[in-house]
């Protein structure tokens, strides 16, 4: 009898164990499951699900302006865009998402042609954001606009020395360019931006002209090449408009000071424009909330939600009848590039291959 | 007769639940091999043509120097600590464990917040005296900087190793060469080496095995290697053919390391036949002497162990305002229960385990133990990668099951939950828990057990009231190093956890990531704290069982 009980014990415990295990895994579907509840009774409790990448506290503000507007509760999954776009993929026809929230043009049109999209028609979206800043099928939509500028060292570089992405590529640069590494996708869009504009071959000759022209070896993000600047290291940088906004409002002074060291540059303003790219929102394949989820886009991209979005990232709202907040109003406006961002997406690819061929680590 | 098919059925059990949780852990990662045969696509080319050098160049790089740094640091710490007496060895003894309480990627970012243009260094020498200094040697997101946070993070390994075979079997050699007039230079270079190599080698191999598996630190520095490469392309590129052909290359570099230890441990074993341990009589430093060894072991201390931690207590005033809220607590408690949980499964998994190989001396269970290592050696992308594709099919499999339970079931229950993330920490902590659990029944021997079973009573039975109070303190311990390990654990929590998930090591990651390095510091001082504490027990626990 006693043998008896000491294998029932050991069972208990294994059993004891696997429900642990078991409820653990029904506590992270608790949301899941009232996702799913909240489906079943649809008039009571409406649902949009999304998929983010952005962490701003001003954007639960926003969310809660909409569920106060429709209804609709806004249910939010954050993530690193790329996580996101496998995860989604990962989930296929069972995903919870309605939609997909990422920065870049080249990752949502990467979602799109892993089939993870489908098209939206809505003339309110069509009229608040302009065709390029839009997926030509309507499969995704461009939100806010950053652009990827050149700052400089304000105590050795002249302004009228600087003109074009182009002329970089100059061998009075020589040693002078400070740039992240390619692995980032800001770097292949603006490659991929060049490819669309001038063609692969010009593309690469650029590229390997870069690369012959860095002050070191690529490291750090893009705050930390402003900051080589202004530690001296080389005299321009290539960075994003948002993160000269966020080092002027960061905690650390030290930051602070370099951020108002440096000068920006818009370049290629008689030319062909300053490179822009878009975080923005695309509706998921397999969405159980569509109509939610439409109302939730429309919404982002209306006037009064569009000022406070772009805002919180120091970034250009994507509906022009917004107007920029001050700070970015102080550094004039710009000529953007002139070319339908979904480019960036489809020559990602063949950007990346450039970029390991000459080099750019 | 009704005794012995009882007694069968009982040793079943234990074997049977091996058996089953052995094959678990190989299930997956043949997965992953299996893929191997498929044919190459065309971004392999592509990465073999251009990226592929460079992976395995600073992999091997790293690989190389760290190892070389850790031995060098390792093994002198661990001699001045064992043979000489100087004021606080008896603190340096424990505290210079302790840099393993830091995870390398919170000493990385931490490094370099101290230590770049923005940092408190350079900002009080421009701010106050108008220095302005070299970028270059205030630089350390570079390969070289990645090699001194890994060894100054990681050469405890060696250290420790070292250091215990250096107390427990070494005395009478190196008094003999005492006796026989050498000088202690000499008697470290022509005695304790030689016979330490084995721990040595075994130390550093930890460290390598650590240094591969490394994710944070590459990443954060921007240093392309292995891990980085199956994950970006496996996430960015989305290939994840390419992503499991490089991690099969990685297998093959650790396959190649391990070999490599084997060969260099060779069958020479410098143990001792008497168990009695003799404690090495130490030499008291004087003058010079005294402060040298002071300084050292204070300055590889600091490096290690106060400086990271003063800036990070810094930070943390500057930021706990903003960070302490509802959400951290729950970011803590996910961290613990999770950590505690899976601590507990691997134990339990461990006791099993060892004490079926402990009973049933086969083949079977040498390669139980074989296998159970190898999956310490696997670093965590390639586990996230084979435990993704294991559990994606498992659940394409179970679907019937969960429409059972529930009409409305959706496809991925398993790979959606927790389940995920603490399977892959059982693939890759289990060694640690089982080597434990194994040394404290070596320890206990086999006659409590046979008596036990000779008077009458199971296996089960005798585990419970005979072996299971003698191993205890070995249980405790390796629960202990486990949880340390599972709440430093970064690679496979990034990947595996379930979404809205954050833990302590996750948080402090993403928030470097953005470069909010102040308000990473929260958060990675707590799971310095309780590792620091959790440490110290596991010492005084080893510290209880050696008197």
């Amino acid at each position: 009898m006693k043998r008896k009980l000491s294998v029932v014990s050991l069972s208990f415990v294994l059993i004891l164990l696997i429900a642990t295990l078991a409820g653990c895994s029904t506590g992270q579907e608790k949301t899941a499951n009232i996702q799913e509840e909240a489906l079943n009774s649809k008039k009571e409790n409406q649902v949009v699900n999304l998929y983010t990448d952005r962490h701003y506290d001003t954007d639960e503000k926003l969310y809660e302006l909409f569920t106060e507007e429709t209804g609709i509760k806004v249910n939010v999954v954050k993530g690193k865009s790329d996580e996101l776009i496998e995860r989604l993929a990962r989930e296929g026809k069972d995903t919870e998402a309605d939609l997909l929230i990422t920065a870049d043009a080249g990752r949502l049109h990467r979602a799109k042609t892993k089939d993870l999209l489908q098209p939206v028609t809505s003339n309110t979206l069509t009229n608040n954001i302009p065709t390029n800043l839009r997926d030509k099928d309507n499969e995704w939509f461009g939100l806010t606009v950053r652009g990827r500028i050149i700052v400089y060292s304000k105590d050795r570089v002249d302004p009228s020395e600087l003109s074009t992405y182009e002329d970089l590529v100059n061998p009075k640069w020589k040693g002078k360019i400070l740039v992240r590494s390619s692995s980032n996708i800001y770097n292949q869009s603006l490659l991929a931006s060049f490819i669309a504009i001038d063609g692969e071959e010009k593309a690469k000759q650029w590229a390997k002209g870069i690369v012959e022209n860095m002050a070191r070896d690529p490291q750090g993000n893009d705050r930390a090449q402003a900051t080589a600047v202004v530690a001296g290291e080389g005299d321009i940088a290539i960075m994003n408009t948002y993160y000269i906004g966020k080092m002027l409002n960061s905690s650390n002074p030290e930051e602070v000071k370099v951020a108002k060291n440096v000068g920006i540059f818009f370049p290629n303003q008689d030319t062909t424009g300053t490179h822009i790219n878009v975080s923005g929102v695309g509706l998921t394949k397999y969405a159980k909330n569509k109509e939610n989820a439409i109302k939730f886009m429309e919404f982002l991209s209306s006037p009064k939600a569009q000022e406070q979005f772009a805002q919180a990232n120091y970034e250009y709202p994507a509906n022009p009848s917004v107007e920029p907040s001050d700070l970015l109003k102080s550094w004039g406006e710009f000529k953007p590039q002139n070319i339908n961002l979904s480019k960036l997406g489809e020559f990602n690819q063949k950007a990346v291959e450039i970029f390991n061929e000459v080099g750019w680590k | 007769m009704l005794r012995i098919r009882d007694l069968k059925f009982n040793f079943n059990i234990w074997s049977v639940l091996s058996f089953i949780f052995i094959s678990l852990i190989v299930l997956p990662n043949l997965n992953i091999l299996i893929n191997i045969l498929n044919h190459p696509n065309e971004n392999w080319n592509h990465i073999k043509e251009y990226l592929l050098k460079d992976y395995i160049f600073n992999s091997v790089i790293l690989v190389i120097f760290t190892g070389i740094f850790t031995i060098l640091i390792g093994v002198s710490l661990s001699w001045i600590i064992s043979v000489y007496d100087f004021p606080f060895r008896r603190f340096f003894k424990w505290g210079l464990v302790l840099p393993l309480a830091i995870p390398p990627y919170i000493a990385a970012y931490t490094y370099n917040g101290l230590l770049n243009y923005t940092g408190v260094i350079q900002s009080f020498l421009r701010n106050n005296f108008h220095i302005r200094v070299n970028q270059k040697y205030f630089d350390v997101m570079s390969a070289q900087g990645a090699v001194f946070i890994f060894t100054m993070f990681l050469f405890p390994y060696v250290y420790i190793i070292t250091k215990s075979f250096f107390e427990k079997q070494s005395a009478s050699l190196i008094e003999n060469g005492r006796v026989l007039g050498r000088s202690s230079l000499e008697i470290f270079l022509y005695v304790a080496l030689p016979i330490s190599r084995t721990a040595i080698v075994g130390g550093v191999s930890l460290v390598i095995l650590e240094v591969l598996n490394d994710y944070g630190v590459v990443k954060y520095f921007g240093i392309p290697t292995f891990s980085t490469a199956i994950f970006k392309t496996w996430f960015a590129m989305g290939d994840i053919d390419s992503a499991i052909r490089l991690s099969a290359s990685l297998m093959f570099m650790i396959f190649c390391i391990l070999t490599l230890e084997k060969f260099l441990r060779g069958r020479k074993q410098f143990s001792y036949t008497t168990s009695k341990v003799r404690p090495i009589s130490r030499i008291e430093l004087k003058g010079s002497k005294k402060i040298l060894a002071f300084t050292f072991c204070f300055s590889i201390f600091s490096l290690g162990f106060i400086i990271p931690t003063l800036q990070l207590i810094h930070w943390s005033l500057l930021t706990y305002r903003k960070i302490l809220n509802t959400k951290f607590l729950t970011m803590i408690s996910n961290s613990l229960i999770i950590a505690l949980l899976s601590s507990g499964i691997i134990i339990i998994l461990a006791v099993i385990i060892a004490n079926n190989c402990r009973i049933s001396k086969g083949p079977l269970s040498k390669i139980y133990s074989k296998i159970i290592v190898m999956g310490y050696s696997i670093p965590g992308a390639v586990i996230a990668i084979a435990v993704i594709v294991f559990f994606v099919a498992l659940d394409n499999k179970l679907y019937w099951l969960y429409r059972m339970i529930n009409d409305t079931s959706s496809k991925l229950v398993l790979s959606t939950s927790i389940v995920m993330l603490i399977f892959a920490y059982v693939i890759r902590f289990l060694a640690i828990g089982y080597n434990s659990i194994e040394s404290g029944f070596e320890k206990v021997g086999k006659k409590f057990f046979e008596a036990s079973r000779t008077l009458g009573m199971n296996i089960t039975e005798t585990f419970f009231k005979v072996d299971f109070k003698m191993i205890r303190h070995a249980i405790l311990g390796g629960f202990l190093l486990v949880f340390v390990d599972i709440l430093k654990e970064l690679p496979l929590t990034l990947i595996l956890r379930p979404f809205n998930f954050n833990t302590l090591a996750t948080k402090s990651f993403e928030y470097a990531n953005d470069e909010m390095i102040h308000e990473a510091a929260v958060s990675s001082l707590i799971i310095i704290i309780i590792s620091v504490i959790l440490i110290y027990f596991f010492y005084k626990i080893g510290d209880k069982e050696a008197t």
